[in-house]
């Protein structure tokens, strides 16, 4: 069979390219609502442990979070993922998508968290004081003067955070979600071929993995004009 | 207007001021030298409370600062400026939102007043033109010069400087001390720790010398540095001035 014949009977015959366009919008509705969540939570964590190790306020809330950090970190995302639909999700109708954004999220806050808490970490201790001697509070010295700082600096970290949470999506197929990855396996299951399905999930990955590379180096270059050395 | 009673410090197990009392009254200029160690700095950070003083009391105006709530602490600081040894300017902002930041978000003033207020203080320090500038590129003697200009615009009643010149390179200290001296002049109340001996005979009204966490000696800039009493001080002295 030639190329032509094996595409068409892939991709156009029974409008199979829907598996993979369907499994894309999919694929990228978990990944845009994990990665907020990721952001939130992450962010949350990161504040509340640095605040802790700078002030050693907020013990409580420290140990809650350094729990979560040791269990996400210490496990695999897929086992956190079936663990979320099976068993703490078992007896609640819920949709399987807003499963995965939860699972996604809640793993992603967890290497959020410390990608961010390094970048408030690196702050110079002279940027805290001269905002608290100016009579700001802590939290107007984060907000105005640590964390922006902060962002900029774990700017590419988190970049790298949302790819790899691209990529870790793939595994939704796990609780028979219809993602990306899934979508190509579908049609390999149907027609029986293997390499064109699983190819076109791979370049559809692979391109926008380049596109988010993209955007993010320019939204870099813009931040770095304000400290040009 | 400011008092200092058997003010004590330590860090772990390490005492670094070992009661300390003083008295400064509004307009002195106090400045502060002695070998580092010393607890100088410390004693400096104590009268605003970047450090919390182990035991002892501190008086601003008659009122006891030493066991504020965090939200009198933050008011208590903004009636006291503080410079730094590193600037510690905010190198994400311009300089103008560096000198309005504090003020504007402490509903002080508005952004329109803060700008104006800035502008008039960008003059005063001798950098009207850098208003729009990043901190990373001015050289060292302008963001210490921004630095005070950021902690006037609070209009604070009192200014303390942590070794203003220390990290500057040496043809750039003399602005600084300029725009000090300027100051003094100017009648502010002025508690400065420095190793710049001239600027302590030139612009002092009290001279402190601390040593293994005391004040060792104090004396009008005259005396002092013609008639030291303490052998330490004499030692001091005769390192720094040679």
């Amino acid at each position: 069979m030639g190329f032509a014949d094996s595409f068409r009977q892939n991709f156009i015959e029974d409008d199979r390219w829907k598996y993979l366009a369907d499994g894309l919008k999919t694929t990228l509705i978990i990944t845009l609502f994990a990665v907020l969540l990721g952001l939130v939570l992450g962010f949350l964590v990161a504040i509340i442990r640095s605040t802790y190790l700078r002030t050693k306020k907020l013990l409580i809330p420290d140990i809650l979070c350094r729990i979560y950090l040791t269990v996400i970190r210490g496990t695999p995302v897929v086992v956190q993922l079936l663990i979320i639909y099976f068993v703490i999700f078992a007896s609640v109708p819920i949709s399987k998508t807003l499963v995965a954004i939860i699972a996604f999220g809640v793993n992603s806050g967890a290497y959020v968290a410390e990608i961010v808490r390094g970048g408030i970490m690196a702050i110079d201790a002279g940027q805290l004081e001269a905002g608290r001697s100016l009579g700001l509070n802590y939290r107007q010295t984060m907000t105005s003067i640590i964390l922006p700082q902060a962002f900029k600096n774990v700017l590419p970290a988190l970049a790298n955070e949302c790819i790899v949470l691209l990529k870790e999506t793939s595994v939704a197929g796990y609780i028979a979600i219809a993602d990306l990855t899934k979508g190509g396996d579908i049609i390999r299951s149907q027609t029986f071929s293997a390499f064109l399905p699983l190819l076109a999930v791979a370049v559809i990955y692979l391109v926008m993995v380049m596109l988010l590379t993209h955007l993010v180096s320019r939204l870099e270059r813009r931040l770095a004009l304000n400290d040009r050395r | 207007m400011i008092d200092v009673k058997n003010l004590e410090k330590t860090f772990g197990d390490v005492p670094v001021l070992k009661g300390i009392s003083e008295h400064i009254e509004k307009g002195e200029k106090v400045v502060i030298v002695g070998p580092s160690g010393s607890g100088k700095s410390t004693f400096l950070r104590c009268l605003n409370l970047m450090e919390t003083p182990t035991s002892g009391h501190i008086f601003f105006e008659g009122t006891e600062i030493t066991r504020l709530p965090d939200r009198e602490i933050n008011k208590l600081r903004q009636r006291m400026g503080m410079v730094f040894q590193h600037f510690n300017l905010f190198p994400h902002l311009t300089i103008r939102k560096n000198i309005t930041l504090a003020p504007v978000k402490l509903k002080l003033m508005t952004q329109a007043e803060a700008d104006k207020k800035a502008t008039e203080l960008l003059e005063r320090v001798g950098l009207p033109d850098k208003a729009e500038h990043y901190p990373a590129q001015l050289s060292g003697g302008q963001k210490q010069r921004i630095a005070i200009a950021r902690a006037l615009a609070m209009n604070p009643e009192v200014m303390l400087f942590d070794e203003p010149t220390s990290a500057l390179d040496p043809e750039m200290v003399g602005e600084v001390l300029a725009l000090m001296k300027q100051l003094a002049e100017d009648g502010m109340t002025m508690v400065v720790v420095t190793h710049e001996m001239g600027f302590a005979r030139e612009v002092a009204s009290r001279v402190l010398f601390m040593a293994e966490g005391t004040v060792m000696e104090q004396n009008t800039p005259a005396e002092f540095f013609a008639n030291p009493q303490t052998p330490r001080l004499k030692d001091f002295l005769s390192k720094v001035l040679s």
